[in-house]
Parts: C-alpha cells; sequence; structure tokens
C-alpha cells in the first residue's frame, strides 16, 4: 500500500505542481489584486477595499456591459438550440455514408480557429463584402446593410462559433431516446408535433441543458469574436477585461469583473450539473 | 429516436445550416488566392502570391515557428503529465482524488480570458513576462484537461486484471504498462494529443497576455493585423492555419474514428 501511495504521488506530482503553481495560485494572487484600491495619480494601492465589486454591480457603465454579456449569452444559446436541433435531426436520420460527411462538415469548423472564422465572417458581413455586393448587385437593397461591428455581427459569428458543441451534444441525446416510447405515443395517436414537444424534447432535457450550458459560458467569456465582429467599442465583459488589463492598466477593477464573470459561468456549470443528475435520474428511475 | 429517413424539407435546412457553419473558412481559403490587393471572393485571378508574402515575412515566420513548438511543446508535456496523473487518479493511488481531479480540469471550466490576465498579473510579478517557458508551462496548463479527459475515460474501458496478469507473469509495474496498458490506451491518447494540439495552436485569450510585443503566435498576429486593415495576406496566413489543422484531422481519423467525438 506505501508503495503504490508513494507512486501515486509520484505520478501525479507534477501535474499537481503545474495546476498548484500556474493556476491557483495566480487566481489567489488576482483574488487579492482585485481587493486593492486603485487610483488613476498613484496606480495599484496597498489599501484593502471592495469598492471595485461595488463599481462592476453599482456603476451603469459596468452594469450595462454585464448585462449586454448575459443577453448576448442567452440569444446565442437560443439562437444555436433551434439551428442545432434539425441538424442533429438530419444526422440521426441520413445513410451512413451522408452521416460521416455531415458530422465532419460539424467538426471541421469546430478546430478551425477562432480568429479565422471570425475574420471570415468579416470578409461576409463588411460594408463591401460579400454578402452586400451580392444583395447589391441583384438589387435586394440599394445601401449596404449594418453587419457588422454591431449585435447583428457579434451573434451571427458566436452562434456559429459555438454551433457545433450544441449539435455534438444534442445527436447522443436525441439517440440514446427509446424509439419504443416514441413508436408508443404515436400508436396512441399523438400527433409527430406532439410527440417531438412531450416526449422527445423532454427526454432530450439532460442533453439540451449541458449543451445550452456550454454554448452559454463560452459566449459570455468569449473575447476574439466580440472584438473582431463588433469593433473596438462594443463592449462585453470578456473585451472590458482585456481593456482593464491592457489599455486602462486598471487591473484591480479588471480583477474585479474577472472574478464577477468567472463567478456567473461556475454558478451556471454548477447548477446545470446539478439539474441534469437530476433529470438523469428521473428518467431512469 | 424512431430511425425514419429525413424530409426533403429538413435535408434542405440541415444543408443550408452546414453551408452556414463552414461558409467563412471557404471564404477565408478562398480570399487568399486572390490576384488583388483587396479582399474580394470569389478571388478574381489566381495567384499563389500572397502564400509567398506571408511566407517570406520574418515577423509571420517567427509567429508560426513560436505557434508550432509551442503546440507541439505542450502536447507533449500534457501527454506525459496527463497520462500519468490520470493512471494515478484512476487506480486511486492518490488522496483526495476527486479534489485533484476537479483542480485538474478547473482550466476547461475557467474563462481563458480569465485565465489569461491572472498569468498576466501572476507572471508580471515574478518578472517572468515573455519567457518562452512561460508560455510552454501556460499552453500545458490549458491543453491537460483535454488529455487527462480522454485517458481517463480510456482508463475506464480497460480491464484492471490485464494488467494484473502481466505483474502476476513477472512484468514490473512500468513494464507492463508500458506494453499492456499503453498499447489499449493509444486511441485515446492520440484523440487527446490531437484536441490538445489544436486548443493550443488556436489559443488567443490566454497567449495574448502573456507575449511581449516583440513576440507573436500565428492567430495572435492575425488578431493583431485585423485591426490594422485587412488584406489577403492575412487570408493566407489564416488559410495555412486551416491547413495544419485539416492535417491534423485526417491524421486523427486515420487513427481514430470519428464515433470518439461523441
Amino acid at each position: 500500500m506505501t508503495r503504490s501511495r508513494s507512486a501515486g504521488v509520484g505520478l501525479i506530482g507534477p501535474a499537481s505542481v503545474l495546476i498548484l503553481a500556474g493556476f491557483l495560485a495566480p487566481t489567489v494572487i488576482m483574488a487579492m489584486l482585485s481587493l486593492r484600491d486603485y487610483s488613476g495619480m498613484h496606480g495599484i494601492g496597498t489599501d484593502w477595499t471592495l469598492s471595485n465589486y461595488i463599481d462592476v454591480l453599482g456603476d451603469w457603465f459596468y452594469m450595462e456591459i454585464v448585462l449586454r454579456t448575459l443577453a448576448l449569452g442567452l440569444v446565442v444559446t437560443v439562437l444555436c438550440l433551434v439551428v442545432g436541433f434539425p441538424l442533429a435531426l438530419f444526422i440521426l436520420r441520413v445513410g451512413p455514408r451522408m452521416q460521416t460527411v455531415a458530422i465532419l462538415l460539424v467538426i471541421f469548423p469546430l478546430l478551425c480557429n477562432i480568429v479565422v472564422r471570425s475574420f471570415g465572417w468579416m470578409v461576409l458581413l463588411s460594408p463591401r463584402g460579400v454578402i452586400n455586393d451580392a444583395l447589391l448587385n441583384i438589387g435586394l437593397i440599394s445601401e449596404p446593410l449594418d453587419l457588422m461591428y454591431n449585435l447583428t455581427g457579434v451573434i451571427i459569428g458566436l452562434v456559429q462559433i459555438y454551433l457545433p458543441f450544441m449539435v455534438l451534444l444534442l445527436v447522443p441525446a436525441l439517440q440514446n431516446i427509446p424509439a419504443d416510447v416514441e413508436a408508443a405515443a404515436l400508436t396512441l395517436r399523438s400527433s409527430r408535433a406532439r410527440v417531438f414537444f412531450t416526449i422527445t424534447v423532454p427526454l432530450a432535457s439532460p442533453g439540451i441543458i449541458t449543451g445550452s450550458i456550454l454554448v452559454f459560458v463560452l459566449s459570455i467569456s468569449a473575447l476574439v469574436t466580440p472584438r473582431m465582429l463588433g469593433g473596438p467599442t462594443y463592449r462585453v465583459m470578456a473585451t472590458q477585461i482585456y481593456d482593464e488589463f491592457m489599455t486602462n492598466l486598471n487591473w484591480p477593477s479588471g480583477a474585479a469583473l474577472a472574478f464577477v464573470l468567472t463567478f456567473i459561468a461556475l454558478a451556471l456549470i454548477w447548477a446545470a450539473n446539478r439539474v441534469a443528475a437530476h433529470l438523469t435520474r428521473g428518467i431512469s428511475a | 429516436m424512431i430511425a425514419r429517413k429525413p424530409s426533403w424539407l429538413l435535408s434542405l435546412v440541415a444543408i443550408a445550416i452546414l453551408v452556414y457553419m463552414n461558409a467563412p473558412t471557404i471564404v477565408v481559403v478562398l480570399a487568399s488566392f486572390s490576384d488583388t490587393s483587396y479582399l474580394t471572393v470569389p478571388p478574381q485571378g489566381w495567384t499563389l502570391h500572397w502564400f509567398e508574402y506571408v511566407l517570406g515575412d520574418s515577423r509571420y515566420m517567427r509567429a508560426i515557428w513560436t505557434s508550432l513548438w509551442l503546440a507541439s511543446g505542450a502536447t507533449f508535456l500534457s501527454l506525459i503529465l496527463g497520462t500519468a496523473a490520470s493512471y494515478a487518479l484512476h487506480h486511486c493511488l492518490v488522496p483526495f482524488r476527486d479534489l485533484i481531479l476537479s483542480a485538474v480540469m478547473a482550466p476547461l471550466v475557467f474563462p481563458a480570458v480569465v485565465i489569461g490576465v491572472a498569468l498576466l498579473q501572476y507572471v508580471s510579478l515574478l518578472g517572468l513576462r515573455g519567457q518562452p517557458f512561460v508560455l510552454l508551462l501556460a499552453h500545458t496548463l490549458i491543453t491537460l484537461p483535454y488529455v487527462v479527459r480522454s485517458a481517463m475515460s480510456s482508463l475506464t474501458g480497460i480491464n484492471p486484471q490485464i494488467e494484473e496478469a502481466a505483474n502476476v507473469l513477472g512484468a514490473s509495474g512500468f513494464t507492463a504498462f508500458r506494453l499492456v496498458t499503453l498499447p489499449l490506451l493509444k486511441p485515446g491518447l492520440v484523440a487527446g494529443a490531437i484536441f490538445s494540439f489544436v486548443t493550443s495552436l488556436d489559443n488567443v485569450p490566454v497567449t495574448i497576455f502573456l507575449l511581449t510585443p516583440r513576440q507573436s503566435t500565428l492567430p495572435v498576429k492575425i488578431f493583431a493585423s485585423v485591426e490594422h486593415g485587412v488584406d489577403p495576406s492575412i487570408a493566407a496566413a489564416s488559410t495555412l492555419l486551416v491547413a495544419g489543422t485539416a492535417v491534423a484531422l485526417i491524421l486523427a481519423q486515420k487513427w481514430v474514428s470519428f464515433s470518439r467525438f461523441f
């Protein structure tokens, strides 16, 4: 026993040191930083204060950023669900060869760089971009549409970027539903739509919840896409954290904002795990 | 789920969604071949000029090399640290198993930008900003969860009695692991390695905080270039990154079937 214990410590040691020194220590030190006072004149002070958090939660400038980020996350999540469901159904229903192609086409963008994909959207959405050019050419519009450097652009980009996660979680969730249950309901003369909403969706709910939380958390943490497609003046929490650290050099304020974001993300993941575990128990019982 | 052929409406919608999902990448690749000084799709005239430009530009080349050694190094370190840790965690050789496992997986649930700024202030405090090994360790930290997740799930599928049998037959602990368990783990580790390589290659939100103005990785360089206006050279650099990813994906398919992704 003692031999395997020491072997265990030897095996886990290097990874633990990396996590302790490279992740936990920086997080604790940033927590302390978020409690330091800051003034534009003197920089980071030595007094302890809660003012950075009070600012984030009380100042309308920051509150608007927090609310905008959460609203953006919600819209992106709902759209990913609405767009992801038909694609997941299609993947489950087509023949094996087409299924492989479809799965490849879902995984390929997932593995393509987010910067590259956001840049692709800039090429497509800009005022002189591919979409506006095409619409102008066929005469559907006379003025270029504002598709970029605003909420529209950020939503189009984020949905595309996080959709693969949703689809890859919806497919197994739908696949695991026993065909008998739906067949039974159809035999009992339920309409297809009714079967879908009262049987398929509830039984797939653990996957739906996991996918939605994942997409939501990733969307509210996104830095690259909102910066590239929203432009420098479109602020969400991640871009504001970036600006506080890199431009304004107000690190305590940035640290406080970072912890608010982390708290929201972790709380959601925790809650979703609880709900999903509860639902899974309910289904298997 | 009842097996049923997709209706034509569903097929049409699904194809439209697949086009939407792949459109930005396709557009970037097409634009990189355009014989114009501005971005245009479909390309007008075909040229490799922009690739020549990128591959001849010393800043782009430095960024590409940084990206490649960082991704290879981080994947290598993650494979070693992650496999060792997973083995110990799976066989319950360590105390506080669940706590350690959550700590190892934490970088996956923490917002990347938060990890980035936490490391920025920590590394500045220690006076280590810009050191290559800092970048390597940071990338190892964010790729480790992928290796651990695949290794743990592969270990679950391995019958522990096989390794015990090897022990009984006289193989020492490490020999038994190397000759028996490791080959069984290989598909899982390959999947973990591919994910970790791609994750490192793609990362911006952590990397961008740790670079000095003279350093860059390819995605950070592209991200920074876009702020100064766009031209086909950015598309060419992006295409190189896409090509690298495609190669990784093809290699992955050779070793592991895509069913592993589910």
